[in-house]
């Protein structure tokens, strides 16, 4: 099941802000010109409340002011306002929708159905009492608390290239909530946490993971120790539903952070994580958007999903209609095949050595959370 | 950063009375390794968990006995202390150059505190530390002056907020400046910093 709405693209900072709504009418546009685009399951908005169930009073107060353009004196204290975060006519309603989204997926994985992708949200910086880096309220927060209020035991897995703090942070002492994420190191990236020494605190010692991954890492490295990592947790923690934040932004053409991923990687992820589900989840998976700011590349990844979560063939190239249309929108060429070409970066000349620095993390990690990581 | 941000009250101490053996039992149960020695209200030495071993190893030539020795025939006597004002970075010049792992905390003579080679990295780690979300640049910049200005200026020109700033010498009159911003969009800032001529060594620029 698909859930979509077009209002998912008020949520909008402005036309030069790197979060573009542009995405995603690129992304439902090439789905319907290659013929594969089916009818979405429009959600709803997420009530005040359910904002609520993870985010405090005194922010969602000022979201609402900074949205009908009252002048809040201390915005930038609740991370709003910013460069990053900066506020817009009608922000709070626009946040709502997509955590309405995200948690629409969550109510019709408790009411059976086992694989949803939500084609939007992903907003993973956002905590308890501040906006953050492009995320305004957190719907996988709100989405895992209202599985977990129904006695579910949630994995979080977020392979978006920045750390997946709002969410760690959120459920940082829960047992019911298992958090992964596979990101370029904090030590180079925003938010600049994510280390393997954090690993939850009292009842969640344990079930918060943290792969911090050198700078430059590319398909192969990622691949080795996603696969060493990902099953093995999800095979200790044995959860009842796999939530996924499928940002595109390890990819090697984001222009804001420096994972070298290709597409051939994503073609390999994509799959397993429906296998890790299937074998580890129930088969239940709810899969969200997220990061990614190469438009070219962001829309490929995320069609990538698309096929592989409806197991459908993979095209080789992009229609020649929808190609113009953009390259004409955008002004710039775009890649005209699914995948990246062979070879499409030079050789980095340090590859052994990140292979080497990314297994010994994975190596300390595991040392970290092997006495404490137990169903 | 003072010596009174980082030492530890209250401190535990003994009497020059007490048994080594006593005083290990004290080191052990609460997890520390070094006890001040007090008499009469004034610091009178100091002992360690090491002192101790030494004193009570069977290598020692009069042998080992824990519970007839006391902690005055073993403690240092001439203790090396800090006063809750002076710099942090004092306090750890001192321990390296003296090698010693602690400093007892002196208030007109009276014991205050005590501060370690552990709160000594702890004082590192929140120097160094990420206690807001932030992006990292590191600039290299030459070592005269209004340099530093230049860049936080370019910062402030850009709606940047500072979280923190480490900035240490380099060889050839260079300074190292590491800055953490409030934004995601480092690649952004560093463009634009190379156009004003600095040299930024990262985010770096990506061949593709």
């Amino acid at each position: 099941m698909v859930i979509y709405r077009d209002e998912y693209r008020l949520y909008n900072f402005g036309p030069s802000h790197p979060f573009s709504p542009v995405r995603l009418e690129m992304l439902t546009s090439l789905l319907q010109a290659l013929g594969v685009w089916r009818e979405p399951l429009v959600p709803g908005e997420a009530t005040r409340e359910d904002v609520l169930s993870v985010h405090s009073e005194r922010l969602v107060r000022r979201v609402e002011a900074a949205s009908q353009g009252e002048r809040v004196p201390d915005l930038e204290h609740y991370g709003l306002g910013t460069g990053d975060t900066p506020v817009f006519p009608g922000m709070d309603r626009a946040a709502r929708i997509l955590v309405g989204g995200t948690l629409e997926g969550a109510r019709r994985i408790l009411a059976g159905e086992k694989r949803v992708l939500q084609l939007g949200g992903g907003l993973h910086h956002a905590q308890y009492d501040r906006a953050s880096g492009f995320c305004v309220y957190n719907d996988l927060s709100v989405a895992i608390r209202h599985l977990t209020r129904a006695g579910f035991r949630v994995a979080y897995l977020d392979i978006d290239v920045h750390h997946g703090d709002g969410v760690q942070w959120l459920h940082y002492e829960e047992k019911e909530v298992l958090t992964l994420s596979l990101h370029e190191s904090g030590r180079y990236l925003f938010p600049g946490t994510g280390h393997v020494h954090e690993i939850g605190r009292g009842e969640g010692v344990g079930r918060k993971l943290n792969l911090p991954l050198e700078p430059f890492t590319e398909d192969e490295s990622y691949l080795e120790v996603f696969e060493a990592l990902v099953p093995w947790a999800l095979s200790v923690f044995r959860p009842d539903v796999l939530v996924v934040q499928a940002g595109a932004d390890a990819h090697f053409l984001d222009p804001l952070a420096d994972l070298l991923l290709t597409t051939r990687a994503y073609a390999r992820i994509f799959p397993l994580v429906l296998e890790y589900a299937e074998a580890y989840a129930g088969g239940r998976v709810l899969f969200t958007l997220g990061g990614g700011y190469s438009l070219d590349a962001t829309v490929r990844v995320w069609a990538l999903l698309y096929h592989v979560f409806h197991g459908l063939p993979l095209p080789e190239r992009l229609p020649e209609g929808w190609l113009r249309e953009w390259e004409a929108r955008l002004g710039k060429p775009l890649t005209p095949t699914l995948h990246d070409p062979e070879a499409p970066y030079p050789e980095i000349p340090r590859r052994r050595e990140i292979e080497k620095r990314n297994r010994l993390t994975l190596e300390r990690l595991t040392e970290l959370v092997r006495p404490h990581l137990v169903h | 950063m003072l010596v009174k941000d980082v030492m530890r009250a209250p401190v535990l101490s003994v009497g020059p009375e007490w048994t080594l053996e006593d005083a290990y039992k004290l080191l052990l149960e609460r997890g520390i390794r070094h006890l001040p020695v007090v008499a009469e209200g004034r610091l009178v030495g100091i002992i360690t968990d090491r002192d101790i071993r030494l004193a009570t190893s069977h290598l020692n030539p009069k042998g080992p006995c824990p519970g007839c020795t006391r902690v005055a025939e073993v403690m240092t006597q001439e203790v090396v202390t800090a006063h809750p004002l002076d710099p942090v970075e004092e306090a750890a010049r001192v321990m390296r150059e003296r090698k010693i792992g602690s400093l007892p905390v002196l208030e007109d003579g009276a014991l205050v505190g005590i501060v370690t080679g552990i709160d000594l990295l702890d004082a590192l780690l929140k120097l160094t530390g990420v206690t807001e979300p932030s992006g990292r640049l590191e600039v290299r910049l030459p070592d005269r002056v209004g340099e530093l200005a230049r860049l936080t200026g370019f910062l402030a020109s850009r709606g940047v907020n500072i979280h923190s700033l480490l900035s240490y010498p380099e060889d050839g009159d260079f300074v190292r400046a590491v800055v953490r911003v409030n934004t995601l969009e480092t690649h952004l800032l560093a463009e634009g910093l190379r156009q004003e001529g600095f040299e930024v060594i990262w985010p770096p620029k990506k061949p593709w």
